[in-house]
């Protein structure tokens, strides 16, 4: 075989390969979209006896600590630490770690919430950076606001955790803002749950473009920016019903650590979060799969579609690419840490399906598909692709994407309807449809970036700028 | 037959339309189903404006009830029932409202219709009914009657109907999880006496079969819920061979007892209302019992136990093998009434145990100026470095500080001043210099400069250094300069 021969050998493996992974990803997406509008729709049904108030009221409710993290966020930590505070929950603490800001950050909770240097005992039952002081108020005691030498998220929130007294543990991004009863909502599956749930992760949705007042969302709309609604769209994809099919699988391999509750006792034995890295709540999530299995023990992890953390999310491309080639290359990094789990049968569910659907098609996936973007035009233009063909199998990918956006905004309306008016559904629904010409290739090009350093060896975590949300 | 190129094409073209029309189809689904909701809710949003004012004047018994009740009869339609429902428990209704609430449901007939859903009855809806009402689908479809069964078992238990408790009861073995939960809800709600027993029998089942699918915390919650009264009831669990379960009787007890104390601060267990045999149980079984969970639960029992033993039970728990047995012995003995007992408290802040020497100090806390008195006594007399720190911790968690620097400033006596330098050896001395930087009092700062300006504490040497520059008032700037000057002597010698 010469050159050319073993050329259009290549050129065909890899059009077959990207019609392999074109309706292998979507069969799979399909079949969680299924899953998910069950799923969710009965979720919302059972709502109306959940029981919230007898929740909120009951002595068994187990107290609970928030820890928020923060890093140089001197814009958005008083109003982030102020909503927390009126969080709807009986026996919440409030744990804030100030991960070594370089701006006002310190200074600026100090300053709000009358804060005193306290010299503190602290018991790092998880090895971290130095602490540098805590902070309280004896008139606000459960709030505790502690400094610390740079270390990185992972390093604050294990310092949250060491100083967390309470047998559940939230973490929250300083960005974030919660509904008021969002906590006891994502506790209820913990309390009400036979077995031992060990993390329960909410619902992330997009802050920008909703009415903020005391620190709460007092009137939801869609941004105005397009960057920003196509990510409403690809949130409510992502966790309408990727997460909700995933936990109703039994193979929850992600909880966004923006909002999600863990079992203190339990992260602690499996090593806190870890550095190793940039998406440590991924990291930690299949750091407790592979400690339950090691050491036999029978854990659940949980998601729930009805607690709801807001977010600001990144308006600009500039921010958006950080976001994303940092959630690209944690993937790739936390896949790699525990690579034995794939098909592996002691892991069940999480080692045969979720493992390999987020190596093969969330993490490699996106590598085919903008590979393919060359590949198969070059295919076209060689005659291996018959023009006609070429034609409708882009239009399929558009459609099939486009069919696949308008299911997550249906699963939303049919169940939690947070855009009110028909103009905002018009809107969403529009974006969904043509969310797949151009935001999905520009995402697709940060991902492939994400993998690109992975494999380079790239570790830094790029910071997203926040502005906060304008009151 | 080859499989050829225009095949393939031939399939992908199918494919593409049916993803067309089917995104086409839910894009349609979705708009439509807004139109529904929003007629829906204009439905409801008119009723709530016709019949609101109704069912408020109701509740509140503003109207005659007859009135009242005939005016919601005017409700009619194919959901009739479902937006009755809605209207009437919309808002859980208040303890006093709750008669009315109960009285409208049954003479609406919507207590015979949870009823009946309660007990597996469903009117099967035709399609064109499943569509047409709110409800429809849930009756239609056998495996989602659960949702109406659990729901039922809700509003039963919102209007506390009494009668409706075997169900209720009943329902505790229901094969869905989610009924059983609800049951066990709206039982504890209700209160009824008669039911105690059913949910005992499941905790038991849930304890010794942990399989089951109802979550202990519910079962839990319900019994809890009854009033204290009903506690001689887990007598037999008490006793129950499997630890398990007297652990989680005791526990039981347990918070039954703190919900009662929360309400009277000088609540105290006599045999009135515990019973003699239950208070023996306690004091001669549970606080001996092999399991340390059960000792420890016991201990906040006893210490409202109006009993001579249960003062020497409790110390003697104290001293307990198991460290969160003393950690509970301690916590019981927070009360005024062991201040006699603060020695034995101070011991346990030597304890091995961080929770423990911890608890102790808040217990003496608790003991007012007995208590604090107690601890810098400790703290100015201990070895133990660990009790120290944890002594200086509670101080500054609980804001004793500014309070301590205040006493300092007035009295004469040394032992502020001793608690002061044993704080600023430990290296405490944070919270006391912010105090001294927001106080305008002059004494104190004077005072404070000349006791422990030369303490070689560096927070405190930064902060000297700072009043000898900074500071408008001459004498206090003098005053830091010399200690300055006192501080290099020192470190030179």
């Amino acid at each position: 075989m010469d050159w050319r021969q073993w050329f259009y050998h290549i050129m065909n493996m890899f059009n077959v390969l990207i019609v392999a992974y074109f309706f292998l990803a979507n069969g799979i997406y399909t079949f969680l979209m299924i899953l998910s509008l069950v799923s969710v729709w009965l979720h919302n049904r059972r709502l109306t006896y959940q029981g919230l108030d007898e929740l909120r009221e009951s002595v068994v409710t187990p107290p609970a600590t928030i820890i928020m993290p923060a890093w140089n966020e001197q814009e958005i930590i008083v109003q982030s630490v102020s909503s927390i505070l009126k969080t709807d929950y009986p026996n919440l603490e409030v744990v804030v770690v100030d991960d070594g800001s370089t701006d006002e950050t310190l200074v600026r909770l100090v300053n709000a919430f009358r804060l005193v240097e306290m010299d503190l005992i602290y018991r790092p039952r998880l090895p971290t950076r130095p602490v540098r002081g805590f902070y309280m108020n004896p008139r606000i005691p459960n709030l505790l606001v502690i400094s610390k030498d740079n270390g990185g998220k992972p390093d604050a929130l294990n310092v949250g955790i060491n100083t967390c007294r309470t047998p559940y543990f939230c973490t929250l991004d300083s960005d974030c803002l919660l509904e008021r009863d969002a906590l006891l909502r994502l506790m209820q599956p913990i309390i009400r749950s036979p077995q031992n749930t060990v993390a329960s992760g909410g619902i992330v949705r997009i802050l920008n473009g909703c009415e903020v007042k005391d620190g709460q969302v007092v009137k939801v709309g869609l941004p105005p920016g397009r960057v920003e609604r196509f990510q409403v769209v690809e949130y409510l994809r992502s966790f309408l019903f990727g997460r909700t099919g995933w936990n109703l699988l039994g193979g929850t391999l992600i909880v966004s650590g923006a909002f999600a509750v863990f079992h203190r006792e339990t992260v602690i034995d499996a090593g806190g979060f870890k550095h190793d890295t940039v998406t440590e709540d991924m990291d930690l999530i299949v750091q407790i799969h592979h400690w339950a299995i090691h050491k036999r023990r029978k854990i659940k992890m949980n998601f729930t579609s009805d607690p709801v953390c807001w977010t600001e999310c990144p308006a600009s491309l500039a921010n958006l690419s950080k976001q994303r080639r940092r959630w690209q290359m944690g993937l790739f990094q936390t896949l790699w840490k525990y690579s034995e789990m794939l098909f592996n049968r002691k892991y069940g569910v999480i080692g045969m399906l979720s493992y390999p659907f987020q190596l093969y098609i969330e993490g490699f996936g996106a590598a085919v598909e903008f590979l393919g973007y060359f590949m198969v035009p070059m295919a076209l233009m060689l005659g291996i692709v018959p023009p006609t063909l070429f034609v409708l199998f882009v239009v399929l990918g558009l459609a099939y994407g486009s069919f696949l956006s308008v299911g997550a905004v249906l699963l939303e309306e049919l169940t939690y309807r947070r855009y009110p008016s028909f103009r905002d559904l018009s809107t969403l629904l529009g974006y969904a449809v043509i969310e797949n010409i151009g935001y999905r290739q520009v995402v697709l090009y940060y991902r492939f970036q994400g993998l690109v350093r992975f494999l380079t060896g790239f570790r830094s975590w790029e910071k997203v700028v926040h502005v906060g949300a304008t009151e | 037959m080859p499989f050829l190129i225009e095949h393939i094409t031939e399939v992908v073209l199918s494919i593409v339309v049916i993803v067309l029309l089917g995104t086409g189809a839910l894009v349609a689904m979705a708009l439509g189903r807004r139109q529904r909701r929003e007629r829906y809710f204009e439905r409801l949003d008119d009723l709530r404006q016709r019949f609101g004012p109704i069912v408020a004047a109701l509740l509140s018994r503003k109207i005659e009830y007859e009135r009242g009740l005939e005016a919601l009869k005017g409700i009619t339609g194919i959901d009739r029932l479902y937006f009755l429902e809605q209207l009437l428990l919309e808002k859980t209704p208040t303890v006093a409202q709750v008669p009315v609430a109960r009285q409208l449901s049954e003479d609406l007939g919507l207590v015979k219709v949870w009823q009946s859903h309660l007990s597996g009855k469903f009117d099967i809806a035709s399609l064109h009914d499943a569509l047409a009402r709110p409800e429809g689908i849930l009756q239609r479809v056998g495996r989602l009657n659960f949702i109406l069964k659990a729901k039922s078992a809700e509003n039963l238990g919102v209007i506390r109907h009494q009668p409706s408790w075997p169900l209720l009861a009943k329902a505790l073995t229901d094969p869905h999880p989610d009924v059983q939960s609800v049951a066990a809800r709206a039982l504890a709600a209700i209160g009824e006496t008669e039911s105690f027993p059913a949910l005992l029998a499941r905790l038991h089942d849930i304890l010794i079969h942990p399989s089951s699918t109802l979550s202990l915390r519910s079962i839990k919650s319900a019994l809890v819920s009854f009033p204290l009264k009903e506690a001689p009831r887990l007598m037999l669990s008490l006793q129950h061979e499997h630890p398990r379960v007297r652990f989680m009787a005791v526990d039981i007890i347990r918070e039954m007892v703190e919900r009662e104390a929360a309400l009277n601060e000088d609540f105290v267990l006599d045999a009135s209302i515990f019973g003699p045999e239950l208070g023996e149980v306690l004091l001669t079984h549970c606080c001996f019992d092999d399991n340390g969970d059960v000792r420890a639960r016991a201990a906040p029992i006893i210490s409202y136990l109006s009993d001579v033993r249960a003062t020497p039970v409790l110390l003697t728990l104290l001293d307990d093998p198991q460290w969160f047995v003393r950690l509970h012995a301690v916590r019981a003995l927070a009360k005024r009434k062991f201040m006699s007992q603060s020695e034995q408290i101070s011991q346990r802040l030597t304890d091995s145990h961080w929770l423990v020497r911890e608890a102790a100090a808040q217990t003496l806390l608790v003991f007012g100026r007995t208590g604090v008195g107690q601890l810098a006594t400790h703290l100015l007399n201990t070895q133990d470095r660990y009790s120290r720190e944890q002594i200086a911790d509670e101080m500054q968690r609980t804001g004793l500080i500014p309070t301590l620097l205040t006493q300092y400033a007035t009295s004469t006596d040394k032992r502020e001043t001793q608690v002061l330098g044993q704080l600023a050896d430990l290296g405490k001395t944070s919270y006391m210099l912010a105090t001294l930087i927001s106080s305008s009092d002059r004494t104190l700062r004077k005072k404070f400069l000349t006791d422990f300006g030369s303490h070689p504490d560096p927070k405190i040497s930064a902060w000297v250094r700072k009043i000898a520059t900074l500071e408008p008032d001459t004498e206090i700037r003098s005053l830091a300069i010399k200690m300055i000057g006192k501080s290099m002597d020192e470190t030179e010698a």
